[in-house]
């Protein structure tokens, strides 16, 4: 009987972005209809509500697919995941014209500046927390749909 | 085959093959399976290593500290 394990692991993967994702689109609505603010957020979330769930599903399939093999952790797999992230939303961001690259600083929405050595601490602590939420709430959740 | 021959066939098996464990095990694991799942989640959260509690307090105090880096994060999430 095929069980499809590649289909609940991409379930199990898309889980925790599909949950934040009201909460973008609530935020989206709030600040460009509620508080009338001109700032293109549309093209900045296309990263984060379109991609980001998929790419952590297939992650996920990944997981799946090739932990027998290398006996990696459920955590420790997704806290590779930031090093594909970070160029893809980077690409993503600076192709819809929300983030320019400067000399020290990333501009955001042409507004917003943020050096880079506070870039780098973002995502040292994007690696922490992605190794926490794979390995308690993804894992959790493969446990729960049979995979793990 | 008469029942001789069956017979014969019986006692090869039985002298081939080794006697099976019992399948069933020797005591009732059902309360204890109820036991974990009645545990309180306090002593779920003891089994969080060290480590994990390091990052996530850096984590939040990361983000405490600098606010303005979590649209950031959310971003890349």
């Amino acid at each position: 009987m095929n069980t499809h394990p590649y289909l609940r692991a991409f379930l199990s993967g898309i889980l925790v972005p599909t949950l934040i994702m009201p909460l973008f689109l609530t935020a989206f609505i709030v600040l460009r209809l509620g508080l009338q603010i001109s700032v293109p957020i549309e093209r900045g979330i296309v990263f984060p509500m379109g991609l980001v769930p998929i790419i952590w599903g297939f992650w996920n399939m990944l997981w799946q697919g090739s932990h027998s093999g290398t006996h990696l952790s459920v955590g420790l797999h997704g806290t590779f995941l930031p090093f594909l992230l970070l160029p893809l939303g980077t690409l993503v961001a600076t192709h819809a014209g929300v983030l320019r690259l400067g000399a020290t600083h990333a501009i955001w929405f042409s507004s917003i500046e943020i050096p880079y050595g506070l870039i780098a601490l973002c995502f040292a602590a994007a690696l922490a927390g992605y190794y926490l939420v794979w390995k308690y709430i993804v894992g959790f959740v493969n446990r729960v749909l049979g995979i793990a | 085959m008469n029942t001789h021959d069956q017979d014969r066939i019986q006692q090869l098996l039985r002298e081939a093959l080794p006697p099976t464990q019992p399948a069933e095990p020797a005591r009732d694991l059902w309360p204890a399976i109820l036991q974990r799942l009645h545990a309180p989640p306090v002593a779920a959260l003891r089994t969080v290593p060290l480590f994990d509690w390091v990052l996530a307090v850096g984590l939040f105090a990361f983000v405490a500290i600098a606010p303005a880096t979590i649209p950031v994060l959310l971003y890349y999430l």
